[in-house]
């Protein structure tokens, strides 16, 4: 062999003092990685032949490095592992994680999954290819470790402005961080910026990301039309990259052209099924569009799925009950909304609610009015006995049951709070008006819907007022009170963060009021995640922080 | 498209008792790398066991052909002439690329005592689907070990916009029966029977397919053979654009 000195290698890495995990169903392959990572010079090397086994491991030991095959048999899936210790904490974002399989995976090909591994490998696995890829896998982290930071802060625009400096001095990144940068732009609601990236990607190469990006940006601008042609391009392009598939069916769906859009998801099932969130898609699709058979299918391997996932929701449950009662089986759709409120009554409080919503629409779709009207009647009961009030689909579902079971009161109080919180959202206010329409309320409807949005313009109104006539302690308490009574109004949350960072600003920073400031904020980003106005106050949240850091340590102790 | 669930319901079948197989050639494959990488140099080695460690390098030898060839019928099983494979380009500089072919390769090599010369620019950088060229080159230099004399070269260069990247050794050349297998899985058409009972023609043709997914502003990669080059013996020339 040539004397040529070990290429790309910034700095060697010292892999002999790490902590390894293997995860190898097959004895033979686990003993053969053990050896390989022992020439590597590695001595501490756990092994484990199942996800289950994995999980224990994991649980007591933080590893470097975790070698992990995809297919482990019975139980729990490589994927299924990673995510689980990412989402309870037990890899540090340090930890090296390398998927193994036999052969070239879909999966590895979809950029937009949320956990992904750090690299795929195909078996059979070499000592050569391991130690490049670890020692790559290593320095990327390096270059991407302040850029994490930022993200997991969410503070998106100084993430942006890291990406911008690395790519001058890191090269071969260029394309992983001008994806990043790509990414941060759509995350801050900066879609312009995030165009200008992709499109600087694609002078360079023809990457079917930048192209699904550029797409995926038109979808959120409402050129359905224009995302549609580009989605079908890059699946002609490449036909394994799924999240096009994904993408394609909102572009239908908004297109009206639900059979569509329930075919593209069929066939992004068919090639990757094992994702939870594709799969409930497409059952709900499905069961929209009257495919009973096509519905219960997708909703079962979701269950079936999700029995080993930490991601685990009671979706699945609640569709595949109102296939039930489609298939005018009533008495399984109950017992199947029993099991998900005794297995999610914990982690979900909400499922009782939603729970009875599909109980009473079974119960009106398979023709019994009479228990359809006491389901109503328990409902109502429900929400009178509680001020807190479902998300917004949830609420349009529940006054919609409410409305063709006969009772009135309830839904109307329903529909106009789901108002005063979305008052500037026209699409929605459509929806509500539609809702008014079909149960024969037109005119009484639209004052409603009248009167509820002047209330919350008054009310955010009334608080700017204050805050534009420099009484700013009055206007916090204005919005703090505004808070109260609409709590998820985004432009009144908004405001309301706006006017505590004037605060901070101008009358000295104050640790509880910014908590409630970043509270606030979370808050809405819950609501609607990927808004501009969001990113903008985080990052001028964090520099008002930045600029206290007596205060920041006081905080970080508590 | 074939998607009668019989039809899916064999591969899946296939598809598992491949990935089982894999397995084992996995343990097999690395075991004897073990074996060999403990054992002394041939050179220092004493007459019964050199010619022990030549049957084991010949083993190994073997055990990666069987690979390759597991490895290509999986991929193009479903429709010959569409591989069924989820392509994926990323950058890469060629210096993780050579490291990993060079490693694959080590073991054998100097089983043999054959030398590998290598001329490439590390810092280079180009777009290509990692795992397929690795494997296509490691099958390249694993074919050219059994072929040459005492030396194989790989060699790589940008020229014109094209990445090439040959394997040359300085054995007797490709016999003009493969250099005509060789045309034949390079244009594309599969030709019949008498190809694709040849397993040097399923790696041929594999290869140039290979070469032919990777594709930018309207070209495509290409294979060719010839014979001479700069060590006068086989070139196995892969172009990507």
């Amino acid at each position: 062999m040539s004397g040529a000195a070990p290429p790309s290698a910034p700095e060697p890495v010292d892999w002999a003092a790490k902590n390894y995990l293997v995860i190898d169903d097959f004895v033979g392959v686990r003993q053969l990685l053990r050896e390989s990572l022992r020439s590597l010079g590695a001595r501490n090397i756990d092994q484990a032949s199942s996800g289950g086994e994995a999980m224990g491991l994991l649980a007591r030991i933080r590893y470097d490095v975790v070698l992990c095959d995809y297919n482990l048999g019975e139980g729990k899936n490589g994927q299924q592992v990673l995510e689980e210790a990412r989402v309870r904490n037990l890899v540090n974002p340090s930890t090296v994680w390398l998927m193994v399989s036999a052969e070239k995976s879909v999966e590895s090909v979809m950029g937009a999954a949320e956990h992904q591994p750090d690299a795929y490998l195909i078996k059979p696995i070499t000592e050569g290819v391991l130690l490049t890829r670890l020692n790559r896998v290593w320095h990327r982290k390096q270059v991407f470790r302040s850029i994490d930071q930022a993200c997991a802060e969410k503070d998106y625009l100084r993430a942006a402005r890291l990406c911008d400096e690395r790519i001058e001095t890191s090269r071969v990144h260029e394309l992983d961080l001008l994806r990043m940068k790509a990414r941060l732009m759509e995350q801050s609601g900066q879609p312009a910026r995030a165009r200008e990236v992709y499109e600087r990607v694609l002078e360079q190469r023809e990457y079917q990301w930048a192209r699904a990006g550029l797409a995926k940006i038109r979808l959120a601008n409402g050129e359905f039309e224009q995302a549609r042609q580009a989605l079908q391009g890059v699946i002609a392009e490449n036909r394994y990259y799924i999240d096009a598939y994904d993408q394609l069916a909102v572009a239908y769906q908004n297109l009206g052209k639900l059979e569509e859009a329930c075919a593209v998801l069929e066939r992004a099932a068919r090639l990757s099924p094992n994702s939870v969130p594709r799969q409930r898609n497409l059952g709900n699709i499905a069961l929209r569009v009257g495919k009973l058979a096509l519905a219960e299918k997708a909703f079962r391997k979701c269950l079936a799925i999700g029995e080993y996932s930490v991601n685990r929701t009671p979706d699945a449950y609640l569709g595949l009950a109102r296939v039930c009662g489609r298939k005018n089986d009533p008495k399984e759709a109950l017992q199947l909304l029993a099991l998900a409120q005794r297995e999610f009554g914990q982690d979900h409080p909400g499922i009782g609610l939603r729970a009875r919503i599909t109980e009473g629409l079974v119960w009106h779709e398979s023709g019994d009015y009479r228990r359809a009207r006491k389901t109503g009647d328990d409902l109502e009961a429900m929400l009178n006995a509680s001020p807190e009030r479902p998300d917004v689909p949830t609420c349009l579902e529940l006054a919609t049951l409410l409305f063709s079971v006969g009772v009135k009161e309830a839904p109307v109080a329903l529909l106009c709070y789901v108002i005063r919180n979305n008052h500037d959202n026209p699409l929605l206010l459509e929806e509500v008006q539609k809702i008014f329409d079909k149960a024969r309320m037109q005119e009484e409807g639209s004052a409603l819907i009248r009167a509820s949005r002047k209330e919350a313009a008054d009310l955010m109104n009334q608080g700017v007022l204050l805050w534009k006539t420099g009484k700013l302690g009055d206007a916090v308490a204005w919005m703090r009170n505004a808070r109260k009574a609409v709590p998820d109004n985004q432009r009144i949350l908004f405001n309301a963060a706006q006017i505590m960072v004037s605060h901070l600003q101008q009358h000295g920073y104050d640790a509880a009021l910014s908590l409630e400031a970043y509270e606030i904020l979370h808050h809405v980003d819950g609501l609607l995640p990927g808004q501009q106005r969001f990113a903008q106050l985080m990052e001028q949240l964090a520099q008002l922080n930045a600029n206290m850091p007596q205060t920041v340590t006081a905080q970080s102790a508590a | 498209m074939d998607d009668t669930p019989n039809a899916q319901a064999l591969f899946l079948f296939l598809a598992s008792t491949a990935h089982d197989m894999k397995n084992s050639i996995s343990v097999l494959s690395g075991t004897l790398e073990h074996l060999l990488a403990e054992a002394s140099p041939p050179a220092a080695a004493a007459g019964p066991q050199r010619a022990q460690m030549t049957q084991m390098a010949h083993m190994l030898y073997q055990t990666r052909r069987l690979n390759d060839n597991l490895m290509q019928l999986l991929a193009l099983y479903k429709q010959v002439g569409k591989p069924e494979y989820p392509f994926d380009i990323q950058p890469l500089d060629m210096g993780q690329l050579v490291e990993q072919v060079a490693a694959l390769a080590r073991v054998l090599l100097a089983s043999r005592g054959i030398r590998l010369e290598l001329d490439y620019d590390p810092q280079l950088i180009w777009h290509l689907d990692e795992d397929l060229v690795v494997g296509v080159l490691s099958h390249a230099i694993n074919n050219a070990i059994h072929y040459t004399c005492d030396t194989v070269r790989l060699a790589i260069r940008e020229t014109d916009g094209w990445l090439e990247l040959r394997v040359e050794d300085n054995g007797p050349g490709y016999p003009p029966a493969l250099l005509k297998a060789g045309e034949i899985a390079t244009r594309g058409t599969v030709g019949g029977v008498n190809f694709l009972t040849n397993s040097t023609g399923l790696g041929l043709y594999f290869s140039s397919e290979v070469a032919k997914m990777h594709r930018h502003r309207g070209r495509h990669g290409s294979l060719r053979l010839e014979n001479g080059g700069f060590q006068g013996g086989g070139c196995f020339v892969l172009r990507l654009p």
